[in-house]
């Protein structure tokens, strides 16, 4: 346990000293965190290295890692990062209502992509980085998954 | 003797739920509606006996004027309860309603119709000497510009059929007109079938306060007091109270005039919210009228004792109100907050997924309607409200104080939720002095504080120590379970990793 490291974001964080968790309900990761003296509700939830925490009605996502996960992560990602093209995927459900961009198109990072309507709502969906559109996977009226490719940047 | 014998709800979610508690406290069998998505819903389970009324996608199901009445005939119920949302406002469904026999819970079809036009429902309110928004008498095309500069910048851009802040776009200056008047119009075609847009000034520093009404079909009219609903995302409600603490006694009294002079001025019975805004110096301006429940009618329950679902029902059936619901003791003070299914640190975009822990508080003057629980996966077709939670207490401070017990005592696993909003807001100085306008989320919030570096530390040791149990329940563990949870898959991946 002590070799690992935790990260939220980018940044890494030393544990509260003298803190310790209490689960109540390990089934959910339901428990209290306590330093001898007070109490406060947590919940934790994950597996792996991919952990979430809700503390205060937020939740924040955590990575807990020993040094060797760390290496092999850090080099998995330096391996994307070298491979190019950028996909920009669905993070929920829903309906293409709009199409802002073409192939060939230049997009500056935070470009407006596509007008995607979930939850009763329409969200655009914004180019992760500067790039040119090479690929448009959906059309305005196209129901789309989770995950879905919905745009190829280069 | 009940109302009715069986009545059919024609909602979903914690809306259905609330309708089936009524209808089990007045005795009456409760029929639900369901999608394919709800199959397994809760108010499913809840109810009587359900009838399934087509596809996950609303506009064949909970939108579905023909399927929802062939189930209420096919069911035997001699009602229907439309709720909130969906076809609650709807007079072509009212009047199906009742054309197959059945009676419509909610103000007759011509009411809903002459009101459910926004633009016509600000002539009503002018006609009966209440101040509107100053805005556009008519409906606005592309071009319109000289009715626009009459009206004034910055002005917000309204769906004539509009309602839960769709199809509105705020617009700061004559030169954001075409771009938000195409996305205003757009949005209102997609959500309403009708992009009919018109304009209203936006009024600096407003509250938006309502007054619930109710009333029967005798002609008793009750004025329920007032909610304060100024704390909005996307000119949507997210926190309500009452009483508002921006409202005095002469300006409530103004209120409750101008609310009941404009159901006098419309053919009304069952229960309808007249929406205000008000201004820093407490002048009043009409909205709209909603001619249904509204999602926070809690908050009023809470500080009147009345059960304003059951009284639907009850004036739907004929009954006359009595002196306790027409004259009402208010008593202390409520607060509703609403937990969605959203990320407040991402401008409240909604967040999909599937709810893990579910705990919701309890203890004295707390109230919870929620329309999910643990285990349940949440539904990009509906609406990301997974419940409301109210308190009530003797006055303002204790109930914010009852609040914040609540809050921590809230646990939703799963999803991000504006739970961590919430927390902050009930530690908010302007919030706290009651001193507060529709800005507030735009102005104090923005997208949240950075986590504080207290809270980080926790957050760390929390998930370190999360971490080694699962890997302690693994070596436990002699042989792999199929124990289903988070937790049992954390404790698999920890043995595999050996």
């Amino acid at each position: 346990m002590t070799d690992r490291e935790v990260r939220i974001g980018d940044e890494r964080v030393i544990p509260a000293e003298g803190w310790r968790l209490e689960l109540s309900d390990r089934a959910r990761g339901i428990g209290q965190l306590t330093d001898g003296r007070i109490r406060v509700p947590v919940l934790v939830e994950g597996a792996g290295t991919d952990w979430a925490v809700t503390l205060r009605g937020r939740r924040v996502p955590v990575t807990v890692r020993s040094w060797r996960e760390r290496i092999l992560a850090e080099a998995e990602t330096a391996a994307a990062e070298h491979s190019g093209p950028v996909e920009v995927k669905a993070t929920l459900p829903g309906l293409v209502v709009a199409v802002a961009v073409a192939v060939g198109d230049e997009v500056a990072e935070g470009a407006a992509l596509l007008t995607v309507e979930a939850m009763k709502m329409q969200n655009e969906v914004r180019a992760p980085r500067a790039g040119r559109v090479v690929h448009i996977a959906v059309a305005a009226g196209q129901a789309v998954a989770t995950g879905a490719s919905l745009v190829r940047l280069e | 003797m009940p109302p009715f014998d069986r009545l059919l709800i024609a909602n979903r979610g914690e809306i259905a739920i609330r309708v089936i508690r009524a209808c089990r406290e007045l005795g009456i069998s409760p029929v639900a509606v369901y999608s394919d998505a709800d199959v397994d819903a809760l108010h499913v389970r809840l109810a009587d006996r359900s009838e399934r009324i087509g596809p996950p996608a609303p506009g064949e199901s909970y939108l579905s004027i023909e399927a929802i009445v062939d189930a209420a005939a096919r069911s035997g119920a001699a009602a229907v309860h439309p709720g909130y949302g969906f076809l609650s406002e709807n007079a072509a469904f009212a009047r199906a309603v009742t054309g197959a026999g059945l009676v419509f819970v909610g103000p007759p079809a011509a009411t809903l119709e002459a009101l459910g036009d926004k633009l016509a429902a600000r002539r009503i309110a002018a006609a009966a000497g209440v101040p509107i928004v100053p805005g556009t008498e008519l409906a606005i095309e592309v071009g319109d510009t000289a009715d626009l500069a009459a009206v004034g910048f910055p002005l917000l851009l309204k769906a004539a059929a509009g309602g839960g802040g769709r199809g509105m776009r705020r617009v700061e200056s004559p030169e954001g007109v075409p771009d938000a008047l195409a996305a205003a119009r757009r949005e209102a075609l997609s959500a309403f079938g009708d992009g009919t847009i018109y304009a209203e000034r936006v009024i600096a520093t407003a509250r938006h306060v309502e007054v619930q009404l109710l009333g029967d079909r005798h002609g008793g009219l009750a004025l329920l007091g007032e909610r304060d609903c100024s704390i909005q995302r996307r000119h949507q409600k997210l926190v309500e109270e009452s009483p508002s603490p921006a409202v005095d006694p002469s300006t409530r009294a103004a209120l409750l005039e101008s609310a009941r002079r404009v159901a006098a001025s419309v053919d009304f019975h069952n229960a309808a919210t007249v929406e205000f805004l008000l201004d820093a110096d407490r002048n009043h301006y009409f909205l709209e009228m909603n001619t249904r429940l509204q999602v926070e009618h809690g908050v009023t329950e809470q500080v009147t004792g009345l059960d304003l679902v059951g009284w639907q029902i009850r004036v739907a059936a004929g009954e006359r109100l009595p002196d306790g619901v027409l004259q009402p003791a208010f008593r202390g003070h409520a607060i509703e907050v609403r937990l969605y299914a959203e990320d407040p640190y991402a401008g409240f975009q909604p967040t999909a997924g599937r709810i893990t822990a579910w705990r919701m508080p309890q203890g004295p003057g707390v109230r919870v309607d929620a329309g999910v629980e643990a285990d349940t996966d949440l539904r990009p077709e509906y609406d990301p409200l997974l419940a409301k939670l109210m308190v009530h207490a003797e006055d303002r401070p204790a109930a914010i104080d009852r609040l914040r017990r609540a809050l921590d005592e809230t646990v939703i696993g799963g999803v991000q939720t504006d739970a961590g909003f919430l927390r902050w807001l009930v530690d908010d100085d302007a919030f706290r002095a009651g001193d507060y306008d529709t800005g507030l989320i735009a102005d104090r919030w923005g997208h949240g504080p950075p986590l504080d570096g207290d809270d980080a530390r926790l957050v760390a040791i929390a998930a370190l120590a999360g971490r080694a149990a699962a890997q302690d329940l693994a070596a436990a563990a002699s042989t792999p379970t199929d124990d289903a949870s988070a937790w049992g898959r954390a404790a698999r991946h920890e043995a595999l990793r050996r």
